[in-house]
């Protein structure tokens, strides 16, 4: 038995060698960090909005550095008209009135909070800080953790579907029906490799991109959620390529998990949408999962049963459809 | 070797697919299976090794049930070439039977260079792609792999298909040198020359139903006329004649210069089968 699994693992990694999907994942591993660490900080460190002030009697002592000082009305006109996100503050008449093209009520209240904020010393708006997360140790955790979640749900799920659409094509399936082979061990060994590949990719990513320190800290909590979204999104990814047709087809079926079950995660996740049911939302607790390990957050007991139940009830599922594949006509 | 007890097999209420086959396999025979597309081969031949459950009947193979769990011990007698040459495309064909052949004990396996060999496969081509193989050199893989294990009980589903008639000839004699080692052969094919030249019986189904088994030769026999068409010259003329076969016991029944040729009326594989089905093979 253990030789008859190793020839199926060294197979499936030759199956994945050869359809480059090592060398795409350390493509997107490449990618991602370079998105972390040359784009997405950097943005988070800009303010949100640029601010313009007005003021020729040079009333606003406490000014923040952030803010942008103009010689005349007609200046912070020409500025908020190329930055139609900016907000302009006019002091020339003693208070100060804020200027700003409309968005949305809520943002435009946000906007103009924030300017009117930066008028005003850093000390008196300070507030208390929970966590012990830098903003930055708080940023990259958040985008690692989504970046690690896309992976895992999109480009894992369309790699183990692809090497089975291509043995089904090549009809290949049909002869491990015959040969002496506990038939389980053909759909454990690809789930092995992916999960191996998914948590050597969740080490590196994680390391290169939370840190050395911070990085090792949380690790051990993230391979485990790692693997449990690993193996949920194989043993799916295993499900649509033995139900479906072909691949055209399922690309259909991702492109609804893609866009109609990540989608609702995410924005539920990370902000300040709320949607009522988000709670019966298989997908938002797993990522919550994901999130808490890299925050350190406790996981229910009740989380675990959940994923451990629906990893047994889809390998179940997978089992009878795999076996419904060999019993087909060539 | 095999032993088929009134096996009948549905898929759904409607599709009732055998109705109650009985036959038996000896061992060392090479055993024919003929039918016409959709009568039931297939499905007899996935009941017979360990795909297909749930049938009725019984059905013994090696001297066991085949609806108890078989374990790998099964598998590791059998040999299946499958319709279709399925293989690894991204593979070579060295890889492709190094992989097959692991999951047999190293004691079972045959040497996989002999065997490529044997089968008269091109070497330039061993550590190419099988994407870059014809369809007659695919079938030979496919045939190594069948054969790689050393089976006892091998198992051929239209074994000459894509091959050329040098191929096909080739595939007989390994066929038949498979038979001397003591390998029992389960053929399925459309192709009366194989089924006429390779196998010790065969059988026809139609619709799930067997019709006929018997030896090649005597079901020809059986429904032969006993007639014989001569072609001779007489005062200078040709002629064809025809007459019953045991007046032959007797010499030519007839005055005559020369004889040119003497043939029997003896029907072929085909016309049997069509008179038993009523059903062409293809």
């Amino acid at each position: 038995m253990g030789n008859g699994f190793l020839a199926l693992v060294k197979k499936d990694c030759r199956m994945l060698a050869s359809g480059k999907f090592f060398l795409m994942a350390m493509g997107f591993l490449v990618l991602y960090t370079a998105y972390v660490n040359l784009g997405y900080l950097r943005f988070m460190r800009m303010p949100p909005y640029n601010v313009y002030l007005y003021d020729p009697a040079g009333t606003q002592t406490e000014k923040s550095s952030l803010v942008w000082s103009v010689s005349s009305v007609e200046e912070m006109d020409a500025a908020l008209l190329s930055d139609a996100n900016g907000v302009g503050l006019d002091a020339s008449a003693g208070e100060v009135r804020v200027v700003l093209y409309k968005g949305a009520e809520h943002v435009d209240r946000h906007r103009a909070d924030y300017a009117l904020s930066l008028l005003e010393p850093a000390a008196s708006r300070t507030p208390e800080v929970l966590g012990t997360n830098t903003p930055e140790q708080k940023a990259r955790k958040e985008i690692t953790c989504e970046l690690l979640f896309f992976e895992l749900a999109a480009v894992g799920f369309l790699g183990i579907a692809a090497v089975l659409f291509k043995e089904k094509g090549m009809g290949v399936i049909r002869v491990h029906a015959v040969l002496p082979l506990r038939k389980e061990l053909f759909l454990l060994s690809k789930l092995a490799v992916f999960l191996l590949s998914d948590l050597v990719f969740a080490v590196l990513l994680t390391l290169l991109n939370v840190g050395l320190a911070d990085g090792a800290a949380v690790l051990p909590a993230v391979l485990l959620q790692t693997a449990v979204l690993s193996l949920l999104m194989a043993l799916v990814g295993l499900l649509c390529a033995l139900l479906l047709k072909d691949f055209r087809q399922f690309t259909l079926a991702y492109l609804v998990i893609a866009i109609f079950a990540a989608t609702p995660v995410f924005l539920s996740a990370n902000t300040s949408v709320k949607f009522d049911w988000i709670g019966w939302h298989p997908f938002y607790h797993i990522y919550m999962g994901l999130k808490n390990a890299y925050f350190g957050t406790a996981i229910s007991p009740v989380y675990y049963a959940g994923a451990v139940a629906a990893i047994v009830l889809l390998f179940l599922m997978v089992q009878l459809a795999f076996h419904r594949e060999m019993g087909k006509e060539g | 070797m095999i032993e088929v007890k009134n096996l009948t097999f549905s898929y759904g209420k409607d599709k009732q697919a055998l109705r109650g086959l009985d036959f038996t396999v000896e061992d060392g025979e090479i055993f024919g299976f003929l039918g016409p597309n959709g009568s039931g081969k297939s499905t007899t031949q996935k009941i017979l090794t360990g795909i297909l459950k749930g049938y009725g009947g019984k059905v013994s193979l090696f001297g066991q049930d085949v609806s108890n769990p078989h374990g790998q011990e099964f598998f590791r007698k059998i040999g299946v070439l499958f319709e279709f040459p399925y293989l690894y495309a991204n593979l070579s064909a060295v890889d492709n039977l190094n992989y097959f052949a692991s999951f047999y004990p190293k004691e079972q396996r045959r040497d996989i260079g002999e065997l490529l060999d044997a089968l008269e496969f091109k070497r330039d081509f061993l550590r190419k792609p099988v994407s870059s193989y014809s369809k007659g050199m695919r079938q030979r893989v496919s045939m190594a792999r069948a054969l790689v294990s050393n089976p006892r009980l091998l198992f051929l589903d239209e074994p000459t298909s894509g091959l050329d008639p040098s191929g096909a000839v080739l595939f007989r004699r390994i066929i038949e040198q498979e038979r001397k080692k003591g390998t029992t052969v389960f053929v399925t094919t459309h192709n009366m020359v194989d089924a006429d030249l390779l196998c010790d019986r065969v059988a026809f189904i139609s619709s799930g139903n067997l019709v006929a088994l018997d030896t090649p030769k005597r079901l020809k026999e059986k429904n032969s006329n006993h007639r014989v068409v001569i072609d001779c010259l007489v005062r200078g003329q040709r002629e064809t004649r025809t007459i019953e076969a045991p007046e032959l016991e007797a010499g030519i029944p007839f005055a005559h210069d020369e004889i040119i040729s003497i043939h029997s009326q003896e029907p072929t594989l085909e016309d049997m089968f069509i008179q038993y089905t009523g059903r062409g093979l293809s």
